[in-house]
């Protein structure tokens, strides 16, 4: 399948001042990322907070201007432009925040916010706006007279189809989610997770769904991508990144989700994530990792070709195997 | 409405309220209310300085004015003072803070600053120096009170714009194409617009105090309007006999300055959601 | 055979209010044997935030506890909590970054819990905090006494907060859902933790968790809660292999590591104050029958410590149901 949204050698700074004096360096909070999310599927993206994955999601939807690196789109490269513009050109992808009560103006009715976006879209036609609200709202499983309500007065879970109604009235080709599931109680979180899959199918959409929780990517995406202090560490389809993870962070990571059977395997990954501001020398994964020998300090891995489509930055992962 | 539910449940605030609204009453009803509408520039000198009764409820001046009609009367000049000035230093107020709040950089630093120099020359000399350098008046008291006034609005706009600027639905809105002024007006304005009511809630009280002091001191309001600080200011030269000259207007000035200062703090109450959620 | 530690035996809580009384929980019963893990699961509104604050004697105003009791060693803590229970019970709250006073010294707000409810002097009090800092594994224990909360990570904070609900010796540990906020690595490590802790001084565990995985590495038993009542309860491994209640049932199918198909939960969870007559679960139940909305059905015994709450528990579920 053909690639719809793709970046190659992406970073982004977050914090940096140019100021009249002083020039204050910041974090590169995302670095040298590649990727490629073919049209159709649900492309996972996993780590830890402070991983930079939600960085990167901004950096390709626009929100966020990149300091380096191409961003394409269906083709067309869509990147080194600022905000306002960056948004303009990527219409054709949207975002879902992670806490859908707070993305909506608490001041305004659920139907006048999804018209908003309508209206800014150039639908101007009250008929037709309300038309297709309703239609959208049907879609994602509300009871159209929910639109006189005020978010502060929708449960967690309509707050959630809310936030997806409002972003598919734009008629996004991609849609990235970020942390779809959190927060939600199981049952929930089932009903959100499959109506998810039905909108892509009706719509013919694009996921790219970050989280943190391991059991929903395993069940939801198609490929995935391993994000560690900025950098991705390995990628692959979800089936083989999951059932031979090469990465030792891959590992660490997927050792450590509670399973129902209760059972712990793998190695324990000891201490807490560096910080962006002290990145290690070479594989930034070093300090932590097990197999680590000194050449890990010294030279940074690039993703290279494990099996086909599924690439690992590792110096060591056939010594892990 | 839940903000006035709330104010009804606050005694205090309810009673700022009621203080305000029946000035407002009072105000513009203020011809028919007063027992002689036109002792507002009439004098009559064979009543001077007649103690409260029957007749003058409030007594009489040393223009022999009925007090009591030129309170009711002084009523609408406070209110329209009030207004004004508060209207006039929302108008310089509110947009300067959107802007400074909104963009970050240089320009709202110098307009941040020019705002704390303005907040720290005490607002009193300021209007003084401005109303001598004008022109005294009421007009120019006017002028000065609302060059004054302004920054204490730019300061809680930006404050309110710099909050919701980093809140998550501003992002989302920017996410889905929103132009600047959209956001600004349609959203980060009607967010804000509690704390700028609780401002000026506030504010009307301290211009009514601030109005009436520039009266006493001669740069407000000129004779022979029935200004309450020009009253309590002609009567000095008649204490302690005529102990009602200007006992009357002052209480008007206290309890209008109150309630508007009551209200203004059940507002802002109202208007803060955890305190709102700790009382119930 | 010594007593429980903690038996709480047909607890009813109520909550009064302008919107009229919620039923918060009903009947509610458990025990946790001497070191002994017990697991409190349900989803939000379930009550085990409040049946959590029963015990640790901390409700709200405004609630009430017509029936029941709450016996920690034996003595009823609901008429006296004060006198049986205080500094007996550690607490470890579910947010670590929320949990400590940022402008204290994180030794000093242990001490000051120390010097309320345990006996012996400051020194003594002291070399107690840097053993039970050595115990969770805060790096370099003598000085952690020194440092402000903003100077540990996520995952040391809550090792810190585990020391401080440790200090007075508690007979009892009660845990709110302490690795919600934290990354998977840092859980993994903090319910080891917890897990040798257990072992190592014959801990006993009330632990309040929405997560059936987190559930299975620490506890022995659990106790299933759906909208304030107790729906099933018995070993942990028996009851997510074999769950018997259908809301137990259809829960666990839910989990993505299990579903055959994403499936949900037709309705939603009751508000308190508008809690369905008879089995709570009823209006939701794919296996519900005109007697469920008739009567709460009572808890069964079913052998093995097992106990379910509903007269269908070997009736299998709807294909449909569960599709």
């Amino acid at each position: 399948m053909p690639e719809i949204l793709g970046a190659s050698g992406l970073s982004v700074e977050l914090g940096a001042r140019r100021g009249l004096l002083r020039h204050r360096p910041g974090v590169r909070a995302v670095d040298g990322v590649e990727l490629s999310v073919r049209e159709g599927e649900t492309f996972g993206i996993v780590g830890e907070s402070g991983c930079g994955k939600t960085t990167l999601a901004r950096a390709l939807l626009g929100l966020q201007r990149e300091s380096g690196g191409e961003i394409r789109l269906e083709g067309r490269s869509v990147s080194g432009l600022a905000p306002r513009e960056a948004r303009r050109v990527r219409e054709a992808v949207q975002y879902v925040h992670q806490d859908p009560g707070a993305a909506l103006d608490p001041w305004w009715r659920v139907g006048a916010t999804l018209a908003e976006g309508l209206s800014i879209h150039g639908i101007p036609g009250r008929a037709e706006q309300q038309a297709r609200i309703a239609e959208t709202l049907a879609a994602v499983g509300l009871d159209p007279a929910l639109a006189e309500r005020y978010p502060h007065e929708l449960s967690g879970g309509q707050q959630r189809r809310v936030g997806l109604a409002r972003i598919l009235l734009l008629r996004p080709k991609v849609v990235i989610l970020d942390e779809p599931t959190a927060g939600l109680d199981l049952s929930v979180q089932a009903a959100v997770l499959r109506l998810l899959r039905d909108l892509r199918a009706r719509f013919g959409l694009t996921y790219i769904f970050i989280s943190h929780d391991l059991s929903v990517v395993r069940r939801v995406c198609d490929r995935v991508a391993v994000m560690y202090l900025g950098r991705v560490v390995e990628q692959g389809p979800a089936e083989t990144l999951f059932a031979a993870p090469g990465h030792p962070y891959t590992r660490a990571l997927l050792a450590a989700a509670p399973r129902l059977d209760g059972t712990q395997t793998g190695p324990a990954l000891p201490g807490d994530p560096p910080s962006l501001r002290a990145v290690p020398s070479g594989c930034r994964f070093h300090p932590r990792c097990g197999l680590a020998t000194p050449d890990c300090a010294a030279r940074d891995p690039a993703l290279e070709d494990a099996a086909p489509g599924h690439r690992i930055a590792c110096l060591r992962w056939r010594d892990a195997a | 409405m839940t903000a006035l539910r709330h104010i009804f449940r606050d005694p205090v605030a309810a009673f700022g309220l009621l203080v305000v609204l029946f000035a407002v009453f009072v105000a513009i009803f203020a011809p028919w209310l007063a027992p002689y509408p036109d002792d507002a520039f009439e004098s009559h000198l064979l009543q001077r300085l007649r103690p409260p009764s029957m007749e003058f409820p409030f007594g009489t001046d040393n223009l022999g004015r009925d007090i009591l009609s030129r309170v009711i009367l002084g009523t609408r000049n406070a209110l329209v003072v009030a207004v004004s000035v508060v209207l006039a230093s929302m108008l310089i107020g509110v947009p300067l803070g959107l802007a400074a709040g909104w963009k970050e950089g240089w320009m709202s630093e110098v307009l941040m600053r020019v705002t704390d120099v303005f907040l720290a020359v005490p607002q009193l000399i300021l209007a003084l120096a401005l109303g001598q350098l004008i022109a005294p008046g009421i007009g120019a008291a006017m002028v000065a009170l609302a060059l004054t006034y302004w920054p204490f609005f730019a300061r809680t706009v930006f404050a309110e714009t710099r909050r919701l600027r980093g809140a998550l639905f501003v992002d989302a809105l920017a996410g889905i194409g929103a132009s600047p002024a959209r956001i600004l007006f349609l959203h980060v304005l009607p967010n804000a617009a509690p704390a700028i009511l609780v401002r000026a809630t506030i504010g009307m009280g301290f211009t009514i105090l601030t109005a009436a002091i520039l009266g006493f001191l001669g740069v407000g309001a000129a004779p022979p309007s029935p200004d309450w600080g020009l009253a309590v200011s002609e009567a000095r030269q008649h204490l302690p006999e005529a102990w009602w000259f200007p006992t009357f207007p002052g209480l008007a000035i206290l309890l209008l300055v109150l309630g508007f200062n009551l209200l203004g703090d059940g507002l802002r109450d109202a208007a803060d959601p955890r305190l709102r959620r700790s009382r119930r | 055979m010594s007593i429980p530690v903690l038996q709480v035996q047909g607890l009813d809580v109520e909550l009064r209010s302008e919107r009229g009384v919620a039923r918060i929980l009903q009947d509610v019963t458990f025990t946790i044997p001497r070191g002994g893990t017990v697991g409190i699961v349900g989803e939000s509104g379930c009550g085990k935030s409040t049946l959590l604050r029963a015990v640790l004697g901390i409700l709200p105003k405004g609630a009430e506890t017509p029936r029941g009791a709450i016996l920690f060693d034996g003595q009823d803590i609901l008429t006296d909590h004060a006198a049986s229970a205080r500094g007996r019970i550690g607490f470890v709250p579910q947010d670590p970054y929320l949990s400590l006073n940022p402008v204290f010294r994180a030794g000093d707000q242990i001490l000051e819990i120390m010097r309320r409810h345990a006996p012996g002097s400051r020194a003594d009090h002291k070399r107690k905090i840097v053993e039970l800092f050595r115990a969770v594994q805060l790096p370099d224990p003598e000085g952690a006494l020194r440092k402000y909360p903003h100077q540990f990570s996520g995952g040391q904070r809550q090792r810190l907060l585990i020391a401080a609900a440790l200090a007075c010796d508690p007979a009892l540990v009660v845990a709110d859902e302490p690795t919600t906020a934290l990354d998977v690595t840092t859980q993994r490590e903090i319910l080891a933790l917890l897990r040798r802790l257990v072992a190592e001084r014959g801990l006993s565990l009330l632990f309040v968790t929405h997560d059936f995985g987190v559930l299975a590495s620490v506890c022995q038993e659990v106790t299933v809660l759906y909208a304030g009542r107790v729906a099933e309860s018995g070993p942990v491994r028996a009851v997510l292999d074999t769950p018997r209640h259908p809301y137990t049932r259809m829960l666990l199918a839910c989990h993505p590591d299990r579903a055959a198909d994403l499936a949900g939960i037709p309705g939603t969870v009751p508000a308190a104050t508008a809690q369905p007559s008879g089995c709570r679960f009823h209006p939701r139940c794919p296996l519900a029958q005109p007697s469920c909305a008739a009567a709460a059905p009572p808890m069964q015994a079913l052998g093995e410590g097992r106990a379910v709450a509903c007269p269908w528990y070997e009736t299998p579920l709807p294909e449909t149901a569960l599709a």
